[in-house]
């Protein structure tokens, strides 16, 4: 007998169906999502992605969210395909809560961790026939050890712990390197910067992956389109709001661009 | 020996009589509404009973846990699959409980070879909107209720109609008094329940004194002391002003300390 608390496993016994290959028809081309990045900052930790979905050259959609509230203290971050992305963030929140509520205890990070391997690994055929790879970073803060943690994963679903910070989607080898050096050799390391200063520091990062990778969306002044900045940290996740994003590009990023 | 009609009427009025005796010595529950949101209320001794069921559902029970468990993830289970396969606005308390809960409940009252659930059970809906918010009742029988201010259960509807009563002439306006109006409501409904369940064991004397009978709030307070101390208060919000989807929280210690009235100190919690 035993009383469930997997709501994966429940959705399964009712029939759903998760990371079935399927062939793209020749010339289809997919749409897909592209530029996420999370670093450790003085408070938490830092999660931003730019807002553009794309299929080949077309630009699909300019105000992607994909940096996707999952609880309270939890958010995933999304690059590859947005349909097979956005199942996976319903599963977990669905299953993040029903474990809390089913339980009567919050489930342990490394059990969402391993939730979202889980989802990753059951989606590998979808992701190898071309039609559902997604390379997630998830972040959420953990109770047990006291700090808000930062994973990044393949497709095959193995993770992996980003000390410091982790990229995901094509616009992040440009932005990988410039992580790199701010880290290494800047006036301070990220994981030192206040909440202003890595506002910014994430800001001209997607400008910069923007400028070398079409399949970025950068700041749409005139649309008043900005990037999804969330915070991590001990009484929850945080987004920054566009009112608060607006001045910092205009004083502190579009002046070099 | 049920196939004769008469003979199953006698059988389920049998299983009444039965689970009419397994609630005399439950805890009462007590929602009422408010400015804040929705405010469950109960006593109880270890096993909890009030539970988030969803974004903007909670319940509180009376009965067997074992029963209320079963029910629990039942609930959980229907409102969970049809949050993720539509949307969490298509997960509404009625639906739940018209569609799923109580045809299950009055089908195990009925069928009398089998146990039937000892439950009752309160389900709280926090309305989109404020004035929409909203209770549903469920006997054991599977009869079930809608209102709208406040609910109760308690072991008969006696109780609960003197419980509904009193509750009816308090002031629900902020949380605190809604949690005083809720606390003192639930001593209404146990000391009738007490009361009750004294006079059938032959106790007269203990339960008929004018004291007992007395809906003052010095004597609520003074039983309620009495209560306190052997038992936990546990008291549950969905709170309007959360932000997020879920808006169910359980008050702790230190909130209900500033809440409770009179002095009233929740020591076990």
């Amino acid at each position: 007998m035993g009383m469930q608390s997997d709501f994966y496993q429940l959705l399964k016994e009712q029939g759903h169906v998760f990371g079935v290959p399927s062939q793209a028809p020749r010339g289809q081309e997919l749409t897909t999502a592209t530029t996420i990045l999370a670093f450790k900052y003085r408070d938490g930790v830092l999660v931003a992605g730019d807002r553009r979905a794309t299929a080949g050259n077309m630009v699909m959609y300019d105000r992607t969210d994909k940096v996707l509230e999952i609880d309270r203290h939890s958010v995933m971050a999304i690059a590859g395909v947005p349909a097979t992305a956005y199942e996976m963030a319903r599963i977990l929140e669905h299953s993040f809560k029903y474990f809390r509520r089913t339980q009567l205890q919050e489930l342990s990070f490394e059990g969402k961790l391993r939730a979202l391997s889980k989802l990753l690994k059951d989606n590998v055929p979808a992701a190898l026939a071309g039609t559902g790879a997604v390379v997630p970073i998830f972040v959420g803060y953990d109770f047990e050890q006291e700090a808000a943690k930062i994973y990044f994963y393949d497709i095959l679903g193995a993770e992996f712990e980003g000390a410091d910070y982790a990229v995901s989607g094509s616009g992040s080898p440009t932005i990988r390197g410039i992580l790199h050096y701010v880290n290494t050799w800047g006036e301070q390391p990220l994981s030192a910067m206040p909440e202003e200063q890595a506002t910014v520091q994430a800001l001209r990062l997607l400008t910069s992956a923007a400028e070398f990778d079409s399949a970025t969306g950068g700041v749409n002044r005139e649309a008043g389109l900005y990037p999804v900045i969330k915070f991590i940290t001990a009484s929850g996740v945080r987004t920054m709001p566009d009112a608060q994003l607006k001045p910092l590009f205009e004083t502190k990023v579009s002046r070099h661009v | 020996m049920y196939e004769e009609p008469y003979k199953w009427v006698e059988a389920v009025g049998n299983r009444r009589t039965y689970l009419d005796e397994q609630f005399k010595e439950g805890a009462p529950v007590v929602g009422v509404t408010c400015e804040r949101g929705i405010l469950l209320m109960t006593m109880s001794k270890g096993t909890p009973k009030l539970y988030e069921i969803y974004d903007r559902l909670a319940l509180g029970g009376m009965g067997h846990p074992a029963d209320l468990e079963k029910l629990r993830f039942n609930l959980l289970e229907m409102a969970h699959v049809e949050g993720f396969n539509r949307s969490a606005s298509d997960v509404t308390g009625g639906r739940l409980v018209k569609y799923g809960m109580a045809p299950a409940i009055k089908q195990a009252f009925e069928e009398v070879f089998k146990a039937p659930f000892i439950v009752k059970i309160l389900l709280a809906e926090l309305g989109q909107k404020s004035g929409k918010d909203g209770f549903l009742t469920i006997n054991y029988d599977g009869t079930f209720e809608e209102k709208s201010q406040y609910a109760v259960l308690a072991a008969t509807s006696a109780v609960e109609q003197k419980m509904a009563g009193y509750l009816r002439e308090q002031s629900l306006a902020s949380l605190a008094d809604a949690v005083g109006a809720s606390i003192r409501t639930w001593a209404v409904g146990d000391r009738a329940q007490r009361r009750a369940l004294d006079e059938g064991e032959g106790h007269d004397e203990a339960g008929t004194g004018p004291d007992q009978q007395a809906t003052d709030s010095e004597t609520l307070y003074a039983y309620l002391r009495r209560c306190i101390a052997e038992k936990t208060v546990e008291c549950a919000l969905l709170d309007r002003h959360v932000q997020g989807p879920s808006k169910y929280r359980a008050l702790g210690v230190d909130e209900l300390k500033t809440l409770l009235p009179n002095g009233l100190s929740p020591s076990l919690l």
